[in-house]
């Protein structure tokens, strides 16, 4: 009989450490003999390096190692590559990718960039020689703005590379698309900001490298959400071969992207390990990190709608510009090209489609993904150009958005921008929502603004998401003679549960108890491949994996189940955990002892023959979708906002652990409210340095500023494209929050005559709106460079 | 700096049992809790006193361990994380955390459940807004803190049995 079923809310297995503090984090591991490192920045947005006098601090005490540029150099170390998506040009010529070694080599391109690695046997002796450390520099002009860095006469990063232009890309039918809008009865057009934030997982990165000369092998614990293509990137950088390194990630906590990327510090830790014979480890301070984390978002953009005259869709263009820092990151080129441009359009029906999106290099900290990496950016897009369409032409929001929907019958479809839109029903989930916003009853909330001398605003944001991430995944399961099951998999939890959820699934499959589960990921040793996290992948991927080994090991099993039944492999049947021949049946627990005991065993079997490994590969991504409403209350003497509501509907396909996915939503909601109303990455336009350095500078949200959620799944619609029928959760809430929120808000002040702020929505940008009577150029941003 | 020679002693209890140890004059109480007594379930999530992670009870009261001296702490009675419940137990709070999914990476929960304790010490029946802004000085970035104030307001009616 089966224990656990799929959907059911299990509560979580890894829970117990970490609310008792067992939870092991990569800064609670110190290894015998360890020495600290601590990286040298870069004070500058852009410099040379005439010298590094590591002379200053050769004698300070403690100081064991300074790695510079003329290690890296002499070791005759490599660049770390990108892996963007997207590779070409519109032209077809490739991307222009600098090389992006761990240490600068002749210029500093952005405050905060690794200049050097000092290591010391104690971590305040490590600061105190990275402090004194003399590093000659003589400063250049920056740019930080991705627009200004396009501009003539900007200054230039990188001599080889014109114009500061990464990659040029475009997407769609341009002329179709042209065509479209030369018939339209209305076309509106505007810039819209997507602001450039950051993930600020609260624990910060942080690693311990060690080296064994003994066997020529390399051990790295790493906070790292994607320990597979990390160790490739890093044994690529060092000139080593990947199995000669060991790279395991212990409980990370939070990524959202920013722990995905290939940084400097690890191959230095490592390199620094191997010099000194010893451990070496490294722990980001969270004011290093705003510094060198990756950043995302940070696009800006000219969205443009066609219309009939009776409001229907016709054509959808976008043009973006999106900064990328001063390299081309691991897949920091695609965010603002393809990444941004697969969803345009949402689920609507658009008949023409053209995105162009140009990534640019500024003196910037790098960007690479952060939570949903061009899917928000797009819903963003598209869900601010319909309202403002709505507002400008006079439509109901609603209505309009009502209208325009794909209908059910029209999926399958490919849309414009070549997703493959398998499943969903979107005005199903339309209804829903207004369903749900119904029953909190619209009136009352509105009068309840009122009273308190407020403005009520409402808005409804359906949204179309897409998978991503890696398209492999292994799983390995291990019976032991104890009766635990080992289940190893190469996805990465970094606080979505998978210790739960994957464990739930093969425990479901197999119909045995999750407490024999043990669960272990992010190990290279543990599974020969594995694409960590991202792209909301887990439950997608790593999710079927597991299914795929368990159906695969209920067959291997079967054998073993007709001796013990005295029948026929072909006559025994197996469902909730229990294999039937005709009248009698035997345990999935009874076999998998059975597996384990050689005089059970039909001939030619081993002890142990159920241990098995399956890769699982994804074909075509998946396409989670859904929607969004909220209703806030705005105080225009003071522009702050309260939430009154806040509602969604999601087709995740089939919900894995209901209790897990809601937290994947509340978790992503969060994060782009907190875009919409509080974060914001600042450079000074003229120093290039990072103003909102630190937590007091950087607003992330608190309990009191995020409301309270409804959240409701529909899973009748589940995805063919995979077993589980299962679409990705990780991301989508916060591809839908920005969008509804900042609408709500907009929404409220329609009669002021605001229809357009850009995040983040300050109280001071809301007011200044207000008092400004919405006086607004459509065309602020991209002025005449679209 | 300034303090540099100067190791004093200091003499405390930590979860209930007595403690010296010999700190530097810049040695933080978290830098004491987490080095020298290896409770590493105290953490450090930022280096301006905001995010909460780690929040233990100095003599019954929520205090941010970074922004401490662990000399400031001689003669006081610290409870961290470690000290809520025996080994492999969890008192009503932190069983209200796991029953509610207040938790996801886990590096904030310390924290906040030793806030959530504080609060509810204060408090013993709060209002979910009393949660929401009791919770002020602590930072989750995973959860978006529905489940967690979920957790505390259950976690309060169970510890008032
Ligand atoms: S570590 Fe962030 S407040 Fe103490
Ligand atoms: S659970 Fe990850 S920061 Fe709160």
């Amino acid at each position: 009989m089966s224990n656990v079923k799929i959907g059911e809310s299990l509560r979580r297995v890894e829970d117990l450490r970490f609310l008792t503090g067992h939870g092991r984090y990569i800064d609670d591991i110190n290894l015998d003999g360890q020495a600290r490192a601590v990286v040298v920045r870069s004070p500058y947005a852009h410099a040379t390096i005439n010298s590094i006098d590591t002379s200053s601090v050769a004698d300070m005490d403690g100081v064991l190692l300074v790695v510079t540029r003329d290690d890296w150099q002499r070791e005759g170390f490599k660049p770390m590559p990108t892996k963007s998506g997207v590779k070409n040009n519109k032209d077809g010529t490739p991307l222009s990718q600098p090389d992006r070694h761990a240490l600068a080599i002749d210029r500093v391109r952005y405050v905060g960039e690794p200049v050097a690695l000092v290591v010391a046997e104690t971590l305040q002796q490590a600061q105190d020689a990275a402090e004194a450390l003399d590093v000659d520099y003589d400063e250049l002009d920056a740019v930080t703005d991705p627009v200004k860095a396009l501009a003539p006469g900007a200054p230039q990063l990188w001599d080889d590379i014109p114009n500061n232009l990464c990659l040029d890309f475009e997407l769609g039918d341009k002329d179709g698309t042209e065509k479209a809008f030369a018939e339209a009865d209305h076309v509106v057009s505007l810039d819209v900001l997507n602001n450039r934030v950051t993930a600020v997982p609260i624990e910060p990165r942080g690693c311990i490298a060690s080296y064994d000369a003994s066997e020529d092998k390399y051990t790295l614990y790493n906070a790292s959400q994607n320990v597979h293509a990390n160790r490739d990137t890093f044994a690529e950088v060092l000139n080593i071969d990947p199995a000669k390194l060991d790279h395991i990630a212990p409980d990370v906590g939070g990524g959202f992207g920013a722990k995905n990327s290939g940084y400097p510090e690890p191959p230095l830790c490592l390199y620094a390990a191997k010099r000194l014979g010893r451990p070496v480890k490294w722990i980001n301070s969270r004011s290093e990190s705003f510094l060198s984390d990756t950043h995302g978002r940070g696009q800006s953009s000219r969205v443009e709608l066609a219309l009939k005259a009776d409001g229907t869709f016709m054509g959808l263009r976008t043009t973006t510009i999106g900064g990328i820092g001063a390299y081309a990151w691991t897949v920091g080129p695609f965010t603002p090209t393809g990444g941004s441009a697969r969803t345009q359009g949402g689920p609507y029906n658009f008949p023409a489609m053209y995105y162009s999106g140009k990534a640019v290099l500024t003196n910037t900290a790098p960007m690479d993904p952060y939570r949903g990496a061009g899917r928000p950016e797009a819903t963003f897009q598209t869900e601010r150009i319909v309202e403002y369409a709505a507002r400008k032409l006079g439509f109901d929001p609603i209505e309009l958005r009502r209208k325009n929907l794909m209908p059910k019958e029209m999926l399958p479809h490919k849309t414009p921008m070549g997703l493959d839109v398998d499943s969903g029903d979107f005005p199903k989930l339309f209804e829903m929502t207004m369903d749900m916003v119904a029953k909190a009853d619209q009136a009352a909330l509105k009068a309840k603004a009122e009273a308190a001398g407020k403005k009520y605003g409402f808005a409804i944001a359906p949204y179309l998401e897409c998978t991503g991430g890696g398209p492999k995944e292994h799983a390995g399961v291990t019976f032991n003679k104890d009766g635990s099951v080992e289940l190893a998999v190469g996805t990465s939890s970094t606080g979505m549960g998978h210790e739960t959820s994957l464990a739930q699934i093969l425990a479901a499959a197999l119909g045995i108890e999750m407490g024999r589960v043990k669960f272990q990921q992010s190990d290279t040793t543990a599974t020969p491949l594995g694409g960590g996290h991202g792209g909301s992948r887990g439950m997608e991927v790593g999710g079927n994996a597991v299914k795929q080994a368990a159906d695969e090991i209920i067959e291997l099993a079967k054998p073993i189940a007709a001796r013990l039944l005295q029948s026929e492999t072909e006559e025994v049947d197996f469902e909730d955990g229990t294999f039937k021949a005709g009248a009698s049946s035997v345990s999935m627990n009874d076999v998998i002892e059975a597996s384990q005991d050689a005089d059970k065993l039909p001939e030619g079997m081993e002890p142990g023959c159920l241990n098995h490994s399956s890769v699982f590969e994804r074909g075509i991504i998946s396409i989670p979708n859904g929607v969004h409403a909220a209703a806030v209350a705005v105080d225009t003497d003071t522009g702050t906002v309260e939430f009154l509501g806040y509602w969604v509907m999601d087709d995740f396909g089939t919900i894995i652990n209901p209790m897990l996915a809601d937290g994947q939503v509340m978790g992503g909601v969060a994060q782009g409210i907190g875009q919409a109303f509080l974060e914001d990455i600042v450079y000074d336009p003229d120093t290039g340095q990072l103003v909102t350095g630190s937590l007091m500078d950087y607003g992330l949200p608190h309990a009191d500023e995020i409301p309270n959620m409804e959240i409701g799944y529909y899973e009748g619609e589940p995805t063919k494209k995979n077993p589980l029928g299962v679409k990705g959760a990780g991301e989508a809430g916060c591809v839908g929050a920005c969008p509804a929120v900042v609408n709500a808000v907009l929404d409220a002040l329609k009669d002021d005559g605001v229809t357009h702020i850009d995040m983040p929505l300050t109280p001071q940008k809301v007011w200044k709106a207000i008092r400004d009577k919405g006086a607004h150029d459509p065309k602020a941003l991209l002025g005449d460079a679209a | 700096m300034g303090f540099e020679g100067a190791m004093p002693e200091i003499s405390l209890s930590i979860n209930g049992a007595p403690v010296t140890g010999t700190v530097e004059g810049r040695t933080l109480l978290v830098e004491f809790i987490r080095e020298t007594m290896k409770l590493t379930g105290t953490h450090t999530g930022c280096d301006t006193s905001q995010c909460g992670a780690c929040t233990v009870h100095l003599d019954g009261k929520a205090v941010k361990s970074c922004t401490m001296l662990a000399v400031q702490a001689d003669g006081a009675e610290v409870t961290t994380i470690e000290g809520l419940a025996p080994e492999g137990e969890m008192n009503p709070m932190q069983q209200a955390f796991n029953d509610h999914h207040g938790l996801q990476c886990g590096f904030c929960t310390p924290g906040m459940v030793m806030r959530a304790m504080a609060l509810v010490a204060d408090n013993p029946d709060p209002t979910e807004a009393e949660v929401r802004h009791g919770l002020e000085g602590n930072i989750c970035r995973c959860t978006g803190y529905q489940n967690i104030v979920a957790a505390v307001l259950d976690g309060a009616k169970a510890l008032r049995g």
